[in-house]
């Protein structure tokens, strides 16, 4: 088990709690026990894609009333860079998730949750 | 007894195909994870067909969808009637329109109730929608590019909103739907003052369009 290759550590653990050598440097409310979960990480927040698209549509909107006939060029080209930043952001995830070496924060849960820490004897 | 699918069923099973060129095709023609993905249906279970899906040539997903929409309490038989009720109308008014109009014209009249639903559905489309971004403690109106399915769906969710709430109580359904679907493919109409008014709203807002971080 693994309490039996942690011996050290416990035994330091419980000279950090104890008040032998002065004040404890740890005062745990909680039992010392790690989750089955790691905390999930902050997605960077991208830019707004496609603007320059979006304000020559405006742009286009504005001179014509709104009507979408004579607009059909610069409706186009927005379709088509939407299309492509989803295609790329799709890329993107599906590739980032395999390099870098580390798991993704959900990978690593659900890893965990296979393989859970004991907390009582079963 | 009607046969109906069941809603839930273990991911392990496939969903079905069902239109009968995909089968047509010589293996030849097929790229390597066609051949797989045809390798997995010989082995995995399927799942068995809603009772809308056919594989006749009469089959039309955007149609089913709007059916599907307009059905109330699960009462498919009635929103399907309504449905084909409303392209007999279209087909009448456009046809006695075909015999009326001079030789010149008559040409250009589209007499097809499918293409004038789809072309409707098509002008009804929006091409951005407002998004509500928090920012600073408020909230902003924000103009996000939308997908394909959700232009879809407001054009139908419209559609049907305006013919069951702005009509004389007389008129029936199939009656105001056949004169929203005409004039939205004249580009008049309700729908299309909404879908404008939804663009004016973006046009206005621009300035908020870098709150978006996607």
């Amino acid at each position: 088990m693994a309490a039996q290759g942690g011996v050290l550590f416990q035994e330091k653990v419980s000279r950090l709690v104890s008040k032998q050598n002065g004040k404890p440097v740890l005062k745990p409310n909680r039992p010392l026990v790690l989750k089955d979960s790691v905390a999930n990480r902050k997605p960077k927040k991208g830019e707004a894609s496609c603007i320059t698209e979006m304000s020559l549509l405006m742009a286009c909107w504005k001179q014509n009333n709104f009507v979408d006939g004579l607009c059909s060029n610069e409706i186009h080209s927005f379709y088509t860079c939407v299309q492509k930043t989803q295609a790329t952001k799709k890329n993107m995830s599906e590739q980032g998730d395999i390099t870098g070496g580390r798991l993704s924060p959900k990978q690593a849960t659900t890893l965990l949750r296979r393989f859970p820490n004991l907390q009582s004897e079963i | 007894v009607l046969l109906v699918r069941w809603s839930r069923y273990n991911p392990y099973y496939l969903e079905p195909e069902v239109r009968k060129e995909a089968y047509s095709r010589p293996e030849s023609e097929l790229s390597p994870e066609e051949k797989e993905e045809r390798e997995l249906k010989t082995l995995r279970p399927i799942k068995a067909a809603p009772n809308a899906l056919t594989s006749s040539a009469f089959d039309d997903p955007v149609l089913s969808k709007f059916i599907n929409m307009m059905m109330k309490d699960g009462n498919k038989v009635l929103a399907r009637e309504i449905m084909m009720q409303t392209l007999e109308n279209i087909k009448k008014k456009q046809v006695e329109k075909y015999h009326k109009a001079a030789d010149g014209t008559k040409e250009e009249i589209e007499c097809n109730p499918y293409a004038i639903f789809h072309q409707a559905l098509e002008n009804c489309k929006p091409v951005v929608g407002l998004a509500s971004i928090q920012k600073g403690g408020k909230y902003y109106q924000v103009p996000i590019p939308l997908t394909d399915n959700r232009r879809r769906f407001f054009a139908m969710k419209w559609m049907i909103t305006e013919c069951r709430e702005n009509k004389h109580r007389r008129t029936h359904m199939y009656e105001k739907l056949s004169q929203e679907l005409l004039a939205a493919f004249e580009k008049e109409g309700n729908v299309i003052k909404k879908k404008h008014e939804l663009h004016k709203m973006a046009e206005a807002n621009r300035a908020y369009a870098h709150y978006r971080w996607w």
